[in-house]
């Protein structure tokens, strides 16, 4: 997410379809350069950062159902300046176009939606469960509607809550009743806590799919969350997608490429007419 | 009058440099905060003529033409509502400061996130700073009071690429702070379109100039002295 490529890699970067993380670094142009492709490699940087956003837009439409799915933000910014060829005089400069980060999730979180499930809970607060995963570390997730596996263990996003909460057998599922401080209880009997997370910077999870999220560096580490993270038992939290904005952004992204790719364009006709300076 | 083909070759570099510059403004066309660029072309000094032989004047006669200086449009465009709690924008004049490893840069894009140690950040890491050069805590609520944002007036400022601007910091700038939205891109795609197509035709009378030189060279060169009818 913060990685920074020299913009002399982006040449082969681009040929091999990668199109994440073209950056300009300081180091400035490849002496080699040629003026007249400058152009078109600005335009390519152009479509490149609209076609990330447009993957990100497209991700956040797939998932304006998905519970506890948050939206991701994607910032622009221009690159790198340049002293321009032959046509400028000293200290005219060239940009060499735009590129795109992904700088986390959004920040306004969803609505609530009651489902009148008892083992559904959604989370008040900017925290999350965490769960294990099959290769024996730990996830986060907001998706709080909970499910029950053989073992009677419960189950967010189809993963055990870590620490592990066990309802045993012959309880009823709408017996259980889930605190806001995450005790679960049915009847007069404990059966044990759902322990909620929160990390110092959310938006700097990772997303690994499957709405699952792992801290790192950035993000900071997992720790209890504090006492202004609830939990509220039979509702859950939607999905924060608001598909008229997002179609909204696909328009406007999508002609956005397409200027980049008008830009390209002409200066492919630029190349052809310069090759017909001689007939 | 091979002068002339260099005349029109140096029309058709300056016409090269324009184009690579409205593709730079055209891939810019929604990067929050960005300011467009306009260039001026100024033609090389002209040369004064005059007849070898008896010493009188002929007239001047110029020498092509170069893009000669590139002024950035630091105009405030309008704003796009985002409702992001860390997307910032200034309204009015002003730079938001951040703090590089090369030394403090100035940005009107503020598309900003929560950083390691859980301080607003730019796009790149950067902290974001106040008035007096702090860096500014993301509240557990997962926001800021725009009113902590540092907004400086910046004289000589000049882009570095990355949404970054140098200059000389000159006190605090009299832009408002407003979170939820960022400032829409300086770059107007229908005058950049423009632009484009009247540079392309430039570029093309260039190449027909050079094209009518050569053919007027070639005549020169096969025909006079050409004796027909022998």
């Amino acid at each position: 997410m913060w990685t920074r490529l020299d913009r002399k890699e982006r040449g082969p970067g681009f040929l091999h379809g990668q199109r994440t993380g073209w950056t300009a670094g300081s180091g400035g142009r490849a002496s080699n350069r040629n003026p007249m492709l400058e152009g078109m490699y600005s335009a390519a940087a152009g479509m490149a950062a609209q076609q990330q956003r447009l993957d990100a837009l497209s991700n956040d439409v797939a998932n304006a159902g998905t519970i506890g799915y948050q939206r991701q933000r994607i910032a622009f910014r221009d690159l790198v300046y340049t002293p321009s060829g032959p046509g400028g005089q000293a200290g005219v400069m060239e940009g060499s176009g735009a590129a795109a980060v992904t700088i986390g999730r959004g920040g306004s979180g969803g609505s609530y939606k009651p489902t009148g499930s008892a083992l559904d809970v959604a989370i008040e607060g900017d925290a999350y469960l965490q769960v294990r995963r099959p290769d024996g570390t730990n996830a986060l997730t907001r998706n709080g509607a909970l499910t029950l596996d053989v073992q009677r263990r419960l189950l967010a996003d189809g993963l055990p809550l870590q620490p592990p909460v066990r309802i045993p057998e012959g309880v009823d599922e709408n017996d259980i009743s889930i605190a806001a401080d995450g005790r679960v209880s049915a009847g007069d009997r404990q059966l044990g806590t759902i322990t909620l997370f929160s990390v110092r910077a959310a938006d700097r999870l990772l997303p690994v799919g499957g709405n699952l999220y792992v801290p790192t560096d950035a993000s900071g580490p997992a720790t209890r969350a504090g006492a202004d993270a609830a939990l509220r038992q039979g509702v859950v939290e939607t999905s924060d997608v608001d598909l008229g904005d997002v179609m909204a952004d696909m328009i406007v992204t999508q002609r956005a490429y397409q200027l980049a790719s008008r830009a390209i364009s002409t200066q492919d006709e630029m190349a052809r007419v310069a090759n017909e300076v001689k007939k | 009058m091979e002068r002339g083909l260099y005349i029109a070759a140096s029309g058709m570099l300056a016409e090269q440099v324009r184009q690579n510059q409205i593709s730079h403004d055209l891939a810019n066309a929604s990067t929050a905060g960005y300011k467009a660029d306009r260039s001026s072309q100024r033609a090389f000094g002209d040369l004064l003529l005059s007849n070898t032989a008896t010493g009188a004047v002929v007239g001047p006669l110029g020498a092509g033409a170069q893009i000669a200086e590139t002024v950035t449009d630091l105009s405030a465009q309008p704003l796009r509502v985002t409702d992001e709690p860390l997307d910032f924008a200034i309204e009015g004049d002003g730079f938001f400061a951040v703090r590089t490893d090369a030394g403090v840069r100035y940005t009107r894009n503020g598309a900003f996130t929560t950083g390691p140690g859980g301080i607003l950040v730019d796009q790149l890491g950067n902290p974001v700073l106040t008035q007096n050069g702090q860096t500014i805590r993301v509240g557990s609520d997962g926001a800021v009071d725009p009113g902590r944002l540092g907004v400086f007036a910046l004289n000589n400022a000049e882009k570095t690429g990355d949404s970054l601007f140098t200059g000389n910091p000159a006190g605090q700038a009299d832009g408002r702070v407003t979170s939820g939205a960022l400032e829409g891109s300086g770059v107007d795609p229908a005058k950049a379109m423009v632009e484009m197509i009247a540079s392309l035709r430039s570029f093309e009378a260039g190449q027909k100039a050079i094209q009518t030189i050569d053919e007027t060279l070639r005549k020169a060169t096969t025909q006079v002295g050409t004796v027909t009818g022998f």
